[in-house]
């Protein structure tokens, strides 16, 4: 039922926009029967107006309400012939008016007219009628629908024009009349307009078919199925992090004995190391010193990682002979960093290096780890650059790593015991340096 | 800035026998009365026009069957363009309208008897009901010009005086466009000096026509423009849009008194020129008298020239007389040519004469006696100088 407000100020005065929309089918159906027809034709327009009001609020606090009003056409009653409700004069016919409407009229809002090759303005006569169906209708806004259609002389192009009016009004009489879904809408969705869909059959067919769709509450049977589902997949869900968090203390717990065995493995063979150093520092006066830089590589590059415990960056693969492999070294990180509390990505980086720095893995034998494998001659001194090297950086690492520091102390003691014992063998034993790798280095000396 | 002048109505260029082709048959001769033989308002001299003929049938429907035009209707200075649209489908059905910019004037269909009554049989219907909408459009124009006090004062006193009665059209101008308020009238003493001057100079009274327009631009009448509109063939009879000039609006004047002020000078000029037509006559007439078998031929209309075939000792020459349009005040001239003689060119060897001796106050007998005294004194020299620079 058409309507407004209840005691709304008088059309002029009122400030409110308005918008109006109609349905495609009922727009594509007045535009059939009028381009069917071959003279001017005319018609009524039913649907609704309603009224919303708007409330914004901004950050000056102060609220405005707007006024919108919305009228929507849902349908329209077509007129059989010309002057069916008004006579020469343009005065309406009551009767007649009621005759073509009977029950319809009191969901009219306006009407239409459409003449071919005329200008978008009221005639005189349908402004005539409109002031009266205006009165006799009770629809204060009554709104009027103009359609034209102009053809180019040749009837190559043929344009449809139409225009929504609301005349009661003094000022801003065209309203934009928009359809839903007819126009642009790669940029839009589809929209579903509140139009109601007032078919008969449309409505016999859903109550028919609906029991397939829609359970006793009007829910659509595939919302529920779709939230079951998503209910059990929330529920494993929940089950697999309880698991997961226990196998994770379980790993945890292994990896912490894990790391005091080879903490106890270290240590063992440190003391291995000393001692066995203790008997060639008595015998080294008078005997060659036996190379062992091949005797444990792995071990001493090893024990180097193990002495810089996590959360540290790891050394490099120094002067290993054999240096691992990234993927090897990542693996045994990982283990190592396993025990610590927070484990910063960085320190699973392994430290760029330059290439041709002493730190280098080289390719010869000569790589070695820290000088805890004693190989003599011209290694020696490779041993002592890298371990000097290798001190400077412990020194960076010593920061992080309060349990090993005292291990740390122990290599650079060894590192600066080297020179010694290298000038005593650079002394004696120079062309053996030469020997075992044919390297100038033995040039080197300090 | 005042100016006045003379402005000529535009013929219509569009020819009614086009328009009717492509109407619908029914419709026909409705238009036909309309285009034709359509007189509104007071300019009778411009036609009703009609252009923009459109069909409501559909493209497939085959014509003619044109049932929409632009109707261009003449009104107080203004052309008043309007819609007409009918249904070739139901041709029997009366029109409706759309008044172009006046989109305010809705005349009361009551006033409109032929609308209410329409018959699409009397070929006339159309044309009646485009007159009494136009009596309806002065009234809405009347009740603009509420808005103006100016303008009203001088149309209600105009309307009092029976010389103007309602023989006027009022145009109240629009806020945003330039055009002012404007009233046109018919100068009234002018229709009594056309009957007499039709009969003397074969002017049509129903086809010629002499308009007042005044337009106020202002509410104080500060600036108000007065325009004559007369049709061709008056203009050319007073001598050209240059001969006549009206007074200027006298700022703070009336119309009521300028009015008459125009109408008497122009009433002034046409009395003049009817007695210069009455003089010229009189003149050839005297002319003709005298020198006899001696006139080659005149103008029997407009007595404007003669011309004179004189001998003098042997001498044969031609005397062509041109009256002008203010004679007697502007003496004839006289041509003198001669039989004998080419110039250079291959034209007759002539000579003009533009003054001699005259007056503006001798009758035609006595201009004919002088006249003839005049070619006595004046023919030896012409005949030295056409022997002298003429060839034979």
């Amino acid at each position: 039922v058409p309507g407004f407000a209840a005691g709304g100020s008088g059309i002029d005065g009122d400030v409110s926009i308005m918008a109006a929309s109609i349905s495609g089918y009922t727009f594509s159906s007045v535009c059939f029967h009028s381009a069917n027809s071959n003279s001017d034709h005319e018609g009524f327009l039913l649907g609704e107006v309603r009224q919303e009001e708007t409330v914004s609020i901004s950050d000056t606090q102060i609220s405005t309400a707007e006024l919108l009003q919305v009228v929507e056409i849902h349908n329209h009653d077509p007129c059989a012939q010309l002057f069916s409700f008004y006579d020469y004069a343009g005065k309406v016919n009551e009767d007649n008016l009621n005759r073509i409407l009977k029950d319809r009229r009191k969901s009219v809002i306006g009407w239409y007219r459409f003449r071919r090759n005329t200008q978008q303005q009221m005639s005189f006569r349908e402004q005539i009628i409109h002031k009266q169906l205006t009165q006799l209708l009770g629809v204060p806004d009554l709104v009027f629908l103009l359609f034209s259609f102009i053809s180019t002389a040749n009837s190559s192009t043929h344009a449809l024009e139409y225009v929504l009016f609301r005349p009661n009004r003094r000022y801003n009489q065209r309203i934009t009349l928009t359809i839903p879904n007819l126009g642009n809408t790669s940029q839009q969705e589809y929209k579903v307009s509140s139009v109601p869909n007032t078919s008969l059959n449309y409505a016999k067919v859903i109550k028919e078919h609906g029991a397939e769709f829609f359970d006793k509450d009007g829910v659509m049977k595939d919302i529920r199925t779709i939230f079951q589902v998503y209910s059990a997949l929330q529920d494993k869900v929940q089950a697999v992090c309880g698991e997961v968090e226990q196998s994770e203390r379980v790993k945890e717990k292994i990896q912490e004995d894990v790391n005091k065995l080879k903490q106890q493995i270290a240590l063992r063979k440190r003391k291995t190391a000393e001692e066995e150093r203790r008997l060639r520092e008595a015998q080294n006066a008078e005997s060659h010193p036996t190379s062992e830089e091949n005797s444990e590589p792995s071990e001493t590059s090893l024990l180097s990682r193990v002495a810089f415990h996590a959360p540290s960056a790891p050394e490099r693969p120094g002067t290993s002979p054999n240096p691992p492999s990234y993927s090897d070294l990542l693996s045994q990180e990982d283990s190592l960093l396993s025990s610590s509390s927070s484990p910063t990505s960085a320190a699973l980086l392994p430290r760029p290096q330059a290439v041709g720095s002493p730190g280098h893995p080289t390719p010869g034998p000569l790589g070695m780890g820290l000088g805890l494998s004693l190989g003599l001659g011209s290694d020696s001194l490779d041993r002592q650059a890298a371990g000097q090297e290798d001190d400077d950086d412990d020194d960076d690492d010593d920061d992080d790593d309060d349990e090993d520091s005292s291990e740390y102390e122990n290599l650079v003691s060894e590192a600066a015991h080297l020179p010694m014992v290298s000038a005593s063998v650079l002394a004696q034993g120079r062309p053996a340096a030469l020997s075992p790798d044919g390297d100038a280095r033995g040039s080197q000396t300090s | 800035i005042l100016y006045c002048g003379f402005y000529l109505w535009k013929m219509n260029n569009m020819s009614p026998e086009v328009a009717l082709h492509r109407i619908s048959p029914e419709l026909r001769p409705l238009l036909c009365s309309v285009v034709r033989n359509g007189r509104v308002g007071l300019d009778s001299t411009n036609c009703l026009r009609v252009t923009d003929l459109k069909t409501g049938c559909t493209s497939l429907t085959p014509g003619p069957c044109c049932d929409r035009f632009k109707l261009h209707i003449p009104y107080a200075g203004e052309t008043l363009k309007w819609d007409i649209i009918f249904n070739a489908r139901y041709p029997e059905l009366p029109p409706d309208f759309i008044f172009g910019e006046d989109a305010e004037f809705l005349p009361e269909p009551s006033e409109l008897p032929h609308l209410v009554q329409w018959d699409a049989g009397d070929p006339e219907c159309l044309l009646q009901l485009v007159k009494e909408l136009i009596q309806q459009y002065h009234q809405y124009q009347c009740q603009r010009l509420r808005e103006s006090s100016r303008l009203l004062f001088e149309y209600d006193s105009l309307l009092e005086d029976p010389n103007y009665g309602r023989n006027m059209e009022i145009y109240a101008g629009r806020k945003n466009s330039w055009v002012g308020d404007r009233i046109v009238l018919v100068c009234p003493s002018f229709i009594s000096i056309m009957s007499s001057l039709s009969q003397d100079t074969a002017l049509d009274p129903g086809e010629d026509v002499a308009l007042l327009s005044v337009s106020f631009e202002d509410a104080e009448a500060t600036q108000v423009f007065p325009k004559l509109y007369l049709s061709p063939s008056i203009e050319h009879a007073l001598g050209g849009s240059s001969a006549l000039h009206i007074p200027a609006f006298p700022s703070g004047g009336c119309l009521i008194d300028y009015v008459p002020q125009v109408c008497q000078l122009l009433t002034n000029k046409v009395q003049y020129v009817i007695q210069g037509y009455h003089k010229r006559r009189e003149y050839i007439a005297a002319f003709l008298s005298h020198f006899g078998m001696g006139v080659v031929e005149y103008d029997a209309e407009g007595f404007t020239k003669l011309t004179l075939l004189l001998m003098w000792k042997d001498f044969c020459f031609l005397v062509h007389v041109d009256l002008p349009l203010y004679f007697p005040r502007d003496q004839p001239t006289l041509t003198f040519q001669s039989v004998y003689h080419f110039t250079n060119s291959g034209q007759l060897y002539s000579q003009v004469q533009k003054s001699y001796p005259y007056s503006p106050r001798w009758d035609g007998n006595e201009m004919a006696k002088r006249a003839k005294a005049y070619f006595k004194s004046f023919i030896p020299q012409f005949q030295e100088g056409a022997f002298a620079n003429g060839k034979l």
